[in-house]
């Protein structure tokens, strides 16, 4: 009696080996997973909406007081952007005059007009391994599996599993590249196009970090830090946070950067998907 | 002692919703991590000492499933796995012992240190995670297995009157 459970036992962790090493790194799925995931989706964005509106509308009651200081830098942030917004076109007139004098072609010129589609968030998981959240936009409403997607803030995640009316998004604290199934995200500092590194996430002090920087770009406090496109799924120019402190990284040669994430992970309520145009293949 | 199974798991089925909608928002920011209760977990329990080992199997393997296919993102059944064993388990440790609160205590503390601790070392087989087993315990697991204590006690009361048919008044009370 006892070697028959035993041995059930046995079966049952063959059989569940076998299935985690299936479905790990897998990104098609299967009537059944997309309907019970649609299914479950939709009903729990009836609840989860309604629910962070109230729960955030007592976070901003707690918040009253900031409001006075808040709104003076955002006045100033006004100020600055209209500055900006001046500078910024003239420059791209003369930018889109000088792609004109270089012949670039239709797709090189469309490169960066991405185009966003705005998601609700439907749920979140309670795995501690696998941060993940839901979205209420599918294959129906276009999206694909590996867009990125952001907050108004900055850079959230990468949507790993598409269903016809719900999408998983799995969060950028969540593909790490030195665990196995990690994504690297190439970064670069705004204002120095040349430097270059890596988004890691440390789970046991739960900042980000940007490995790998060159010597010649030593980043310092305050630096914004985006996304370079190189090399990954990512398009470039999406902002992930800003330098909290610098040290000099594992071998000496290269300067690794502690991020403080511009976008926050939990208590989501409205993402956005981004669609970068498509390159037609040769 | 016996359990109205499609009232359980009709109750489950909106735990699930509530574990994934309602509950991220009760928890502040700093906590978000930290607890990350699995109220299906609570309710395998309860079937397991109401009805039985072998319900309580199917139940756990059942809901464990829809759980790891609900958080998709790298691999699907490690809760699946670990909810099926233990849920299990709990059935067989309670046809041992007589079915108290003092003794459920235990079971929900054991099986959700036990639970975390299975998904865990699944995640490090795969090498997915990390994080040292000491540190992921003090995290995420020892609160979380607190929490669902909290949670399975309040729960007790609404259990025992509206899912669990009484040996003796099997009558339809309060049917919708």
């Amino acid at each position: 009696m006892r070697n028959k459970r035993l041995f059930i036992l046995m079966i049952g962790l063959i059989l569940f080996i076998a299935l985690m090493g299936f479905t790990l790194g897998r990104t098609r799925l299967t009537w059944p997973e997309k309907f019970l995931s649609d299914a479950f989706g939709t009903v729990q964005g009836t609840l989860y909406r309604p629910v962070g509106a109230v729960a955030d509308f007592f976070r901003d009651l707690g918040r009253l007081s900031d409001v006075y200081k808040e709104n003076e830098q955002l006045k100033q942030t006004v100020a600055q952007y209209t500055q900006d917004q001046i500078r910024f076109n003239l420059l791209e007139a003369e930018n889109k005059q000088l792609k004109e004098d270089l012949h670039f072609t239709e797709e090189q010129k469309k490169m960066d007009k991405y185009r966003y589609l705005v998601a609700q968030v439907v749920g979140s998981t309670s795995n501690p391994y696998e941060k993940t959240i839901t979205i209420n936009l599918g294959s129906r409403a276009g999206i694909k599996p590996e867009m990125a997607v952001r907050t108004v803030d900055g850079l959230v995640g990468l949507v790993s599993k598409v269903k016809t009316f719900t999408s998983t998004v799995t969060l950028i604290t969540d593909l790490d590249p030195s665990s196995s199934k990690g994504t690297p995200v190439s970064a670069t500092f705004l204002g120095k196009p040349e430097s270059f590194g890596i988004i890691e996430y440390d789970d046991v002090t739960g900042t980000l970090q940007m490995t790998k920087i060159d010597e010649r770009d030593k980043p310092a406090d305050g630096d914004k830090v985006i996304t370079s496109g190189i090399g990954s799924l990512f398009p470039k120019g999406i902002i992930i946070g800003e330098v909290k402190s610098s040290q000099v990284g594992d071998f000496g040669l290269t300067y690794t950067a502690i991020i403080k994430p511009a976008a926050k992970f939990d208590h989501l309520r409205e993402v956005m998907v981004i669609v970068v145009p498509e390159v037609k293949e040769p | 002692m016996n359990m109205r199974i499609n009232r359980v798991i009709l109750f489950a089925m909106f735990l699930v919703v509530i574990e994934n909608s309602v509950f991220p928002w009760l928890v502040p920011s700093a906590w978000s991590e930290r607890l990350l209760p699995h109220l299906c977990f609570i309710m395998t329990l309860y079937v397991a000492g109401f009805t039985g080992r072998h319900k309580a199997f199917m139940f756990g393997l059942g809901f464990g499933l829809l759980q790891d296919i609900l958080a998709y993102g790298h691999l699907i059944g490690p809760y699946g796995f670990g909810m099926g064993l233990l849920g299990y388990m709990a059935g067989l440790a309670s046809e041992y012992r007589n079915f108290t609160i003092g003794f459920f205590v235990w079971v929900v503390l054991i099986g959700g240190v036990l639970l975390d601790t299975i998904v865990y070392l699944i995640y490090k087989l795969f090498q997915i995670t990390e994080l040292q087993y000491a540190y992921a315990f003090y995290w995420q697991i020892a609160p979380t297995a607190l929490l669902q204590l909290l949670i399975a006690l309040l729960l007790y009361v609404p259990v025992r009157r509206f899912l669990v048919k009484q040996s003796l008044s099997s009558g339809e009370e309060g049917s919708e």
